[in-house]
């Protein structure tokens, strides 16, 4: 609690004990005065604040409509309800305040990936400084347990670093001279020398915070929808208010008293507090949590257009696949699956192509490689060399055929090696690269969210486009796509959502800004350290782990249920107490509950929004 | 130019909304945003104009919540 909270909170004590001393004592002077003195107590802010505001013109500010309605109900008469309405109004902004307060130093520590200090190497000796006093080029020193203060490449150590804190993902990353390392990671093992590659500022870290704290100026559609109700609402309802008052009184009964009471309960209800707050304070909450998870969203808009993916378009290679090329089958002809693989890497092994580089890497065998002459390497064909006295062919369709070798067809999608020794087929293997684990999951998760379409978009192959899509249960692929075909592309699905419904893109980042900012959602995977895909991103997965999209939607599913929750409740008490008071069914007791009791219900509601656990 | 204030004791969520409407209306103001969880206002604003527009602002911020202040 802050100290102004605790000066409010020893005010609202205070005030209390007068109330009920008034309360209890006999003798109606006494009373009075108790009373008079714990509204005093409370209320004398209220009042010159309204004072202020009526100066400024701020006619339908809070301390405005709470002064008049207690002043009014002192007039009628009714000194305890003047004093319990002004009590539980500050209670219910003391409670605000600090639940408010509460969920920014929960959010803060979240994102608790601050470095407090780096042990820089400076003339010879270890120094403790600020990061944001460390210049490029400069080396630190990472001892075990502590945080990366800066990017930067490790010169010399050993270590495993824990990148939870920015990824969400358990599995420490091991790291050796020449790795980079990514700031706000922690040194978990050994000691490490590192040089900074980036001023703090720039560093990742540094950014990252930045991202999650300013998410929230970029503003829902569902807050400034609610913030325009909140300007018609209070002026309808005190208008609402002076007519409850009016009319009756002058052409109905004429008990003024009694009609003047509830047109002041409508004053109490007629704030607004309740809706307004539990909007940005639901999206605090569910873009901290986000954060949390190692998932960046860089405004709440982005996080409510989540919430209505309709469809997800993907780009392959680096998204769904590890954009990493093995060996996955191997269709000998007459000998071995061993025998085949060790003469291909025996022949490949002078290659630098990265095919060659795959096949040898697909061998883990030794290669006799002194029983190999007359190496030779065909552009576009492949490779030729004498092993063991015969020529052998590993290649290509075209210099297969160029050599007249007959081939059997191949039913799997990927970049086949053939290999031929002294002009008899030997078979061949197929490299591609492999889905990544988790990606069907992910796939069918987006599905059960709701999503109606997935498209698959690659520069790849019609076959491989194919064979990934219906491995992983995706509605469409579209291949051999240039970047402007994909963006194409991506206009044309834009046509085809549902009304309401949004098109996410997500993508390894690389090559794809075009794409990442035509969609109503860019999602970058796998983006740490990629500070284009970071830039042109509005969701950035910080591991390239694909099931976390699906758990982004469920948290801004979440997110935006929540908020709606808290609205369509704090309205129908709102309403529900207003109908009531009108027909004299309720008095300003439950004004006070559909003022004070709804907004602090909606800020505890607005509160799950950080537990993002589990989703 | 872009700039962005803390805005110290800024309390009510409503006001807050209250205030970023009263500052876009400010002439000069390209676009203005007052955070209410971060406590941050954000004024875009042509360098020419910008010191007569922060104190319109700083005025429009007082009228909106008298205890609440920007922070230079």
């Amino acid at each position: 609690m802050s100290r102004r909270q605790k000066k409010d909170l020893l005010r609202i004590a205070a005030a209390a004990v007068l109330f009920l001393a008034g309360l209890l004592i006999p003798g109606e002077t006494a009373r009075l005065i108790l009373f008079l003195l714990a509204y005093l107590t409370v209320g004398l802010d209220v009042l010159r604040e309204a004072g202020e505001g009526i100066l400024h013109g701020q006619l339908f500010d809070e301390n405005f409509l709470m002064s008049i309605a207690t002043l009014g109900a002192m007039v009628v008469g009714e000194y305890p309800e003047a004093v319990a309405v002004m009590l539980l109004y500050h209670v219910g902004e003391l409670f605000q305040s600090y639940a408010v307060g509460k969920s920014r130093a929960s959010i803060a520590s979240l994102m608790d990936i601050r470095p407090e200090t780096a042990a820089v190497e400076r003339n010879g000796s270890v120094i403790d400084v600020d990061p944001e006093e460390v210049a490029v080029d400069e080396v630190f020193v990472l001892k075990a347990g502590d945080r990366v203060p800066l990017d930067g490449v490790v010169i010399e150590g050993t270590s495993a670093l824990n990148t939870a804190a920015l990824t969400g993902e358990s599995m420490p990353r091991d790291v050796a001279p020449g790795d980079e390392v990514i700031s706000g990671c922690i040194n978990q093992t050994g000691l490490l020398r590192v040089r900074a590659t980036k001023l703090y500022t720039d560093s990742t870290v540094a950014r990252i915070l930045d991202l999650v704290e300013n998410a929230s100026d970029k503003k829902a559609k569902v807050e400034t929808f609610i913030t325009r109700f909140a300007r018609v609402y209070t002026p309808a309802v005190c208008g609402a208010a002076l007519l409850l008052f009016l009319v009756p009184s002058l052409f109905m009964d004429g008990r003024w008293a009694d009609w003047g009471m509830r047109a002041l309960s409508f004053l109490v209800v007629s704030c607004p507090c309740a809706l307004v707050i539990s909007v940005p304070l639901s999206f605090f909450g569910g873009v901290g949590g986000a954060g949390k998870r190692g998932i960046l969203v860089k405004g709440s808009n982005y996080l409510e257009a989540l919430a209505k993916a309709d469809i997800v378009v993907f780009d392959k290679t680096g998204t769904l696949t590890r954009g990493v090329f093995h060996v996955t089958v191997v269709h000998p002809d007459q000998i071995s699956e061993e025998e085949l693989l060790r003469i291909a890497a025996t022949v490949e092994n002078a290659s630098d192509h990265p095919i060659g580089r795959s096949i040898c890497a697909g061998y883990h065998g030794s290669l006799a490689l002194e029983q190999l002459s007359d190496v030779c390497e065909l552009p576009g064909q492949g490779m030729s060399a004498v092993l063991d006295g015969e020529t052998v062919s590993v290649g290509n369709e075209k210099l297969m055929r160029s050599l007249g070798v007959e081939l059997p067809d191949c039913p799997h999608a990927g970049t086949v090696v053939h290999v031929a020794r002294g002009g008899v087929y030997l078979g061949h293997i197929v490299i591609s690269d492999q889905i990544k684990e988790g990606a069907e999951e992910a796939v069918s998760a987006l599905k059960r969210e709701g999503v109606r379409k997935t498209v698959i978009l690659t520069g790849d192959s019609q076959a491989v486009a194919q064979e990934v899509a219906a491995k992983l249960g995706v509605d469409e692929a579209h291949a051999q796509l240039l970047p402007a075909q994909k963006v194409e592309q991506v206009e044309r699905l834009l046509n085809e959502k549902r009304p309401g419904g949004t098109l996410v893109f997500a993508g390894d980042g690389i090559n794809d800004a075009p794409v990442l900012t035509r969609a109503d959602v860019g999602v970058a995977m796998g983006a740490l350290g990629s500070d284009a895909a970071v830039e042109a991103a509005d969701v950035v997965l910080m591991d390239d782990d694909p099931r976390k999209l699906a758990t982004a939607i469920r948290i801004s599913r979440r997110t935006l249920a929540i908020t709606r929750q808290s609205i369509v409740f704090a309205l129908t008490v709102k309403l529900l107490v207003l109908a009531l008071v009108a027909v004299g069914a309720a008095n300003m007791w439950w004004a006070v509950f559909a003022d004070v009791g709804v907004s602090v219900l909606a800020i505890l509601n607005a509160m799950r929004a950080l537990r993002v656990d589990g989703l | 130019m872009k700039k962005v204030f803390k805005l110290r004791d800024l309390d009510c969520a409503n006001c807050a909304a209250k205030m970023e409407a009263a500052i876009q209306k400010i002439h000069g103001v390209e676009s203005a945003t007052v955070n209410f969880m971060t406590q941050k206002l954000t004024i875009e604003a042509a360098d020419s104009d910008f010191e007569q527009v922060l104190s319109e602002a700083e005025r429009a911020i007082r009228r909106v919540e008298p205890g609440c202040a920007l922070i230079k």
